[in-house]
């Protein structure tokens, strides 16, 4: 390389100009640096009102709007959660959207993987229909259906019902299941499937004991994307649950802002969002540890 | 304990006009090891993979144990099968991976323990039992995958290239080791593969298949000494026969100058749809390097490969066609040099002649 730079290039005709000295080797992007600082403004971006929001939740009204609104708070004290938890029934609607958002995620998990295994591995007249009828749900807005669906909730007796709520969640979560789901079933190896129709495997049994257990970490991936999505629906519960004491955690805290009359309990308000922010923290702790890249290594090859 | 009978089998793959398999006529005996062999597309897994009932049967018929089983389900035809990336259950312990299938046949706990240990036994994988496959090295692999079919006491093994994900010197040691297993086991196997010196040192008998055809099938010495048509002399052995297609005249093949005699029967039967020509093939071992002498053909040598034992010659020679290349196998000690010119003389005893239209032997 050194060589060639120095040699006086002696009838060389070509007008390749010799390439810069010292880029092939260990260098520093300079892109990366920017990348890094725009990360860490993003996370700050992230993590900072979700700060501040756990450290109003201690503060009372004149701490937030008057004293130091981003200082810490003067005591410690967990009455605003208290208050939230009993005064104004967050207690109730959390533990509501427990109920639903469990029974809704497992449905949708259950019929979302029965459907994408089917639709990604049996060839059948319609396979691609019904696959699309699927995904095309992804591309409509939820506000265009709430009239209509309204409507449907009310001719089948679903409205004001948890089983209601549950049903709807679960048909709006399979859209983006299936799609995820398929091309993820795609992805794991046939031979497996064929070794364990050898061995005397029905379709049954196939789908439960080998297939599943190998899709694990799609699984979790999507159970987390579902979760933190039906938790935190707001939409859809608005227009079926009317009744205050079947509201889900999300109508009751926007019914704390609304319910106060002249004055809002902020630091109520703000409690109740680190309750319901909370769960989704730990579920994604516990089941981002489970995710296991390549958790099929060692089954084919 | 078990036969195995294609029945003119066929399989055409939906929006294809050629079939895979083209009217399979194949018997295999009792306790007999059968190795398919051919390039890859030929077929061979495909016949494999209709025999353990993962692919359609379009005309003709299979028969285990002269049972027709062309429209039963795997499940329903006693065989175990080894796949060519083992295709083990990645969740399951190498213990639960053997048992899987007896359990799913509701087979005692005891039984099944016993016949899992048994198993792991005969296969060195008793210390491994607990583990998962991720945890296991190729090898062992290999082996749990040969262990999940021994222990269903199957009527047939089918194997789908078992080996070809070990490295060279594993290999060499699991090739024997599968050949002695089913001897000890006496089981009738299937085992496809691409490579020809697995085919002939494994197989009692070799089928070997081009474009979904079946070429031959026969003892690996038969085939080598006699193959049937100019496919399968190409195919089996290693360097390759020199296979070329010269003039015909009254006594025998043209190579230039050198001519080949042939028998009078030979000339009359190559006559025959062949246009004046003729194919001729010798296997690189049965040519003399010989001195400089009228009745050889000159070589100019290409390349020389030292094998230790002996050596493999490489080189081209210049016939009115055009320039041929030519293999011959020598002693290591009269090894020629690149670029000499060495005089070869097939053996004529040892010459197997072709006709030059359908290929077929004389």
């Amino acid at each position: 390389m050194t060589n060639l730079t120095t040699i006086p290039s002696a009838g060389a005709t070509t007008a390749e100009p010799p390439a810069p000295a010292k880029e092939t080797g260990r260098r520093v992007n300079p892109l990366g640096g920017v990348a890094h600082l725009a990360l860490f403004l993003w996370a700050l971006a992230t993590v900072g009102p979700l700060i501040w929001v756990a450290l109003a939740s201690f503060k009372t009204n004149e701490e937030i709007f008057l004293d130091e609104p981003f200082g810490l708070p003067q005591s410690w004290a967990f009455k605003n959660f208290a208050d939230a938890w009993s005064e104004a029934h967050i207690g109730q609607y959390f533990l509501n959207s427990v109920f639903v958002v469990l029974l809704s995620t497992a449905g949708t998990m259950l019929l979302g993987s029965m459907a994408a295994y089917v639709l990604a591995r049996y060839r059948f007249p319609g396979n691609r229909f019904i696959y699309y009828l699927f995904v095309s749900g992804l591309a409509f807005p939820t506000f265009m259906a709430l009239a209509p669906l309204f409507g449907i909730a009310q001719a089948m007796n679903l409205l004001d019902s948890f089983f209601g709520l549950i049903v709807i969640y679960i048909a709006y979560s399979l859209s983006f299941t299936v799609f995820f789901l398929v091309a993820f079933f795609r992805t794991l190896p046939h031979e497996i499937e064929e070794a364990a129709t050898v061995d005397g495997a029905g379709h049954v049994r196939r789908f439960f004991q080998v297939m599943l257990p190998m899709a694990k970490s799609g699984l979790v991936s999507i159970a987390i994307f579902n979760i933190v999505g039906q938790w935190n629906q707001y939409l859809l519960p608005v227009v079926i649950m009317q009744s205050e004491d079947k509201y889900v955690l999300t109508q009751g805290i926007a019914n704390i802002s609304v319910s106060a009359g002249y004055q809002a309990e902020w630091g109520q308000l703000f409690a109740a969002l680190t309750l319901s922010i909370l769960p989704m923290i730990i579920v994604y702790a516990v089941f981002q540890r489970q995710i296991q890249a390549g958790l099929t290594s060692g089954a084919v090859k | 304990m078990a036969t195995v009978t294609y029945d003119k089998a066929s399989r055409i793959y939906p929006g294809s006009e050629r079939p895979a398999v083209n009217e399979l006529n194949l018997e295999i005996g009792d306790v007999e090891f059968l190795v398919l062999v051919g390039p890859s597309g030929c077929g061979k897994s495909t016949s494999l993979r209709m025999l353990a009932g993962l692919e359609d049967v379009d005309r003709g018929r299979i028969l285990i144990n002269e049972k027709d089983v062309t429209h039963l389900p795997p499940k329903s035809r006693d065989i175990a099968m080894v796949f060519q990336n083992y295709a083990l259950y990645p969740h399951m312990t190498v213990y639960e991976n053997m048992a899987f299938a007896l359990k799913l046949r509701k087979t005692p706990k005891s039984e099944i323990d016993r016949a899992v240990k048994e198993a792991a036994a005969l296969l060195q994988l008793e210390e491994y039992l607990s583990r998962k496959p991720k945890a296991l090295s190729g090898g062992q692999r290999q082996r749990v995958a040969m262990g999940r079919a021994i222990v269903r006491q199957p009527q047939v093994f089918l194997m789908d290239e078992p080996l070809s994900n070990l490295d060279a010197k594993l290999r060499v040691q699991t090739r024997s080791q599968i050949a002695s297993l089913q001897a000890k086991l006496g089981v009738t196997t299937v085992y496809v593969t691409h490579d020809q010196v697995e085919a002939m040192t494994m197989g009692h008998r070799v089928a070997v298949m081009l474009d979904g055809v079946l070429q031959q099938v026969d003892t690996p010495r038969a085939l080598y000494d006699t193959p049937g048509n100019v496919f399968v002399a190409g195919f089996m052995g290693s360097p390759a026969m020199n296979i070329k297609t010269v003039p015909l005249n009254e006594t025998g093949a043209h190579f230039g100058a050198l001519n080949i005699p042939l028998t009078r029967e030979q000339v009359a039967a190559a006559r025959e749809g062949g246009d004046g020509k003729v194919t001729v093939g010798f296997r690189p071992e049965a040519a003399d390097v010989v001195g400089e002498s009228a009745d050889a053909l000159p070589i100019v040598v290409d390349l020389v490969e030292d094998l230790g034992s002996d050596a493999n010659v490489y080189g081209h020679a210049d016939l009115p066609g055009g320039s041929e290349r030519f293999v011959v196998r020598t002693e290591r000690r009269n090894m020629p040099h690149m670029g000499e010119t060495v005089y070869i003389r097939p053996q004529t005893t040892a010459l197997h002649v072709f006709n030059a239209g359908s290929g077929i032997r004389i």
